[in-house]
């Protein structure tokens, strides 16, 4: 018995024309919420399809619960939603995920009562109406979305993987899946979700794992990322606009080497050898009217783009979803 | 077993309760039935009409033919002729009466007998009815009749005597021979190999694309991807492949079932009730049918046993390849362009069903009966045509089985890469990449 949900060591996968997965080690302790992070294309799909045993790496072991993935009945305690959803558009709810159910070895009978269960928690059965009975494709998309994700939890699954699970998802169903994500963890389930929702992964997670072109970029818990990379972030608002003394002082690149505004406070990630000591100085003798000053812990957005670099991340993402 | 068997269940399942199903599957029967027993239902329509002998027969012969001809007539229904007796200078009022009498609609029309009827040459009729042959055969029958055995009679034959020796009704039963000496077919069993070929290649077009059309829909929804998340692919494809067989099983079964049991129990029942109420001449066609329906089940059980075989084999065949096809292919019209190739090793196969069908062992039917791609279709049919030798069977069996395997092992490797992989299709030189793939 490991307290390991998953171990993945120095795995690679290739494919044609390039390397998805280069060389990746994580290790996810069980009862954990960890955050796969990482811009589009950076390897966490393939990732996750290698712990599935969808697709096999060229290079390295995938272990969970201490055993091979590969072994008989292993796979029957996972649960896993794919980025691209999808369902048998033609087939009754209820049928689909009894299919689903038995796919990971759950008997029908058992099945049924669970089935019950969930569509009334999620309220797709209720005295009006009972959604089980109509057919995937005469549902919302928010509800199939719902229907999807009971299919990955059905099996009552140790572990749980969702691949980008908040795309496409309302504030409302957001919120419902964060909660569930919250309640699987109190049940001592593991949950593992890649995301590039960095304020989601911050409030979730416990660890995380940044991987950018295949490569691991860093992890561990989101505390130990924090406090490893704070010390020069700065967080600075002014009482009104700041004059131009102040503006040359925040370009000055001795002493700044980042400015990341967002709204009316500023974080500035100070340049090396630069002290916020110094930088208090110079604002307070330039006539600034300070109404925060304060060393942050950097966001994990703030830490990501630093680690990964503007070049890894394509245009258009924004860690703010 | 227990997911493979969830696997099966539901493509079994999802495809026996669709409307499409039922209705093709009870359509087969009747198709059936409208091919077979309708034409010999026909044959009874085309009998002569009951209201015929509501004529009037003016009789100028004065030898009283007129009676021979009612008796002739066999009347069953107890409606009889009027006779009008009359002499050669009457004639022309009785007609004229007789006219009246039609357009009345009290008669269907009249019949006149003189002299020259007498003299076997000519009578006349007039009536409303004149275009409905079966009426007129049996009138001109009946008039012919009576006057053989009025000359018959008139030889010292007696009319029994007549009677016994007129009636004549042979059975023309025909063997084919061969330099092979006696087949056992005749036109009968190779209309049936013919028809069972066409249905072996219809079922397998149908289900393969079935196949087809089931990967991509996985394919294109994206459930692909959660299905194998907790089974291997190929399981999957075994399992799509098995249950959409079963399908395919099922309509076949009650397809052939129901055919069966109209050819042997349903059609002999309406042609005897037919028979025994049609006349002579229709007796003939509908013992034509009976040959075709009679031959049906006398297939042995090694044949029957060969059929399915074939079948299996076939449906593997072509399923195997449909569902590698599918795997391909992001939308079903990418699909119908992109299963051209194994569409045209089954329409290979159909184009010369005709061909083998009425040369079974010409040299041309031996090679597509052995070649894996067409045997399925043609060598069941020249089974039921011919006798083929057991060498023959042997090695097409074999490999067709090799072929099966061959792939089954190529649409597995094609179908676990394709299943995930979307955007362009592959060229061919990557799907023999992807069968590198490990």
């Amino acid at each position: 018995m490991t307290d390991l949900a998953i171990d993945i060591r120095g795995v690679t996968k290739r494919y044609a024309e390039h390397v998805a997965v280069r060389d990746l080690s994580l290790q996810v302790p069980r009862g954990a919420v960890y955050g796969l992070l990482g811009p589009n294309g950076a390897g966490k799909t393939s990732t996750i399809r290698m712990i599935l045993d969808i697709i096999a790496p060229d290079q390295g072991t995938i272990t969970l619960f201490g055993q091979k993935h590969t072994d008989t009945g292993v796979l029957d305690r996972v649960g896993y939603l794919p980025e691209e959803r999808g369902l048998y558009k033609k087939m009754k709810v209820r049928e689909v995920l009894k299919f689903l159910a038995q796919l990971k070895g759950l008997p029908a009978a058992t099945a049924d009562v669970r089935i019950d269960a969930w569509m009334e928690r999620m309220s797709l059965k209720t005295a009006d109406k009972d959604w089980g009975n109509s057919k995937v494709d005469e549902l919302s998309r928010g509800m199939q979305q719902k229907v999807q994700f009971i299919g990955t939890l059905l099996h009552d699954p140790e572990l749980v993987i969702l691949d980008e699970p908040f795309s496409g998802l309302d504030p409302v169903n957001a919120q419902a899946l964060k909660d569930t994500i919250v309640e699987l963890k109190t049940r001592g389930r593991t949950v593992i979700f890649s995301t590039h929702i960095m304020d989601n992964a911050e409030k979730l997670c416990d660890s995380v794992c940044i991987i950018a072109k295949g490569q691991k970029v860093l992890d561990g818990s989101v505390s130990d990322v924090k406090a490893a990379n704070a010390g020069n972030t700065v967080a600075v608002a002014f009482d009104g606009a700041p004059g131009t003394a102040v503006e040359a002082i925040l370009r000055d690149t001795s002493l700044v080497a980042h400015v990341d505004g967002q709204n009316r406070i500023l974080e500035l990630e100070l340049a090396q050898g630069a002290s916020s000591g110094v930088l208090l100085q110079r604002l307070v003798a330039a006539g600034a009217s300070l109404q925060r000053f304060e060393r942050v812990q950097p966001s994990l957005h703030r830490i990501f783009l630093e680690k990964v670099g503007a070049t890894g991340v394509e245009a258009g993402m924004s860690g703010h979803g | 077993m227990g997911k493979l068997k969830a696997i099966i269940m539901r493509e079994y399942l999802e495809r026996v309760r669709t409307k499409w199903f039922v209705i093709a599957t009870l359509l087969g029967p009747i198709m059936f039935i409208a091919l077979t027993v309708l034409p010999v239902l026909f044959v009874s329509r085309t009998k002569a009409a009951v209201t015929s002998s509501n004529i009037t027969i003016i009789d100028a012969t004065g030898l009283a033919l007129a009676d021979r001809v009612i008796t002739e007539l066999k009347d069953t229904a107890g409606v009889r002729p009027q006779v009008s007796l009359v002499s050669a200078a009457e004639v022309a009022a009785a007609e004229s009466l007789a006219t009246t009498a039609v357009m009345a609609k009290q008669r269907e029309g009249y019949l006149v007998l003189d002299s020259s009827t007498i003299a076997g040459k000519a009578a006349r009729y007039a009536g409303r009815n004149t275009s409905t042959l079966p009426d007129m055969r049996r009138i001109s029958n009946a008039v012919e009749n009576a006057v053989l055995n009025m000359r018959l009679e008139k030889e010292g034959i007696s009319a029994a005597r007549v009677d016994s020796l007129t009636k004549v009704d042979i059975r023309f039963e025909k063997t084919q021979l061969s330099e092979k000496g006696r087949e056992k077919s005749g036109v009968a069993t190779s209309i049936i190999g013919l028809m069972m070929s066409l249905l072996l290649y219809m079922v397998l077009l149908l289900y393969g694309q079935t196949v087809l059309r089931s990967v991509i829909e996985e394919k294109s929804t994206r459930v692909a991807e959660v299905v194998i998340s907790s089974v291997r692919p190929e399981m999957l494809m075994a399992g799509k492949i098995i249950g959409i067989g079963c399908v395919a099983m099922t309509q076949l079964v009650v397809w052939i079932g129901s055919s069966a049991w109209i050819g042997s129990t349903l059609a002999p029942m309406l042609l005897k009730r037919n028979a025994a109420a049609s006349a002579r001449t229709d007796l003939a066609t509908a013992a034509q049918t009976t040959d075709i329906l009679s031959s049906l089940p006398s297939f042995s059980i090694g044949f029957l046993l060969a059929i399915v075989l074939y079948f299996v084999l076939g449906y593997v065949f072509y399923a195997c390849l449909y569902a590698a096809v599918g795997s391909t292919v992001n939308s079903e019209s990418e699909a119908q362009q992109a299963a051209t190739p194994v569409a045209m090793l089954l329409i290979l196969s159909a184009i010369f069903i005709q061909p083998v069908a009425l040369a079974p062992q010409s040299t041309l039917s031996v090679v597509m009966s052995m070649l894996p791609f067409s045997a399925p279709i043609m060598m069941p049919m020249r089974m039921s045509i011919t006798s083929v030798p057991p060498w023959q069977v042997a090695a097409s069996l074999a490999g067709t089985t090799l072929a099966c395997v061959a792939a089954i092992w190529f649409s597995a490797r094609i179908y676990r890469v394709g299943l995930l992989m979307y955007g362009k299709r592959p060229t061919i030189g990557e799907l023999f990449k992807w069968l590198k793939y490990s």
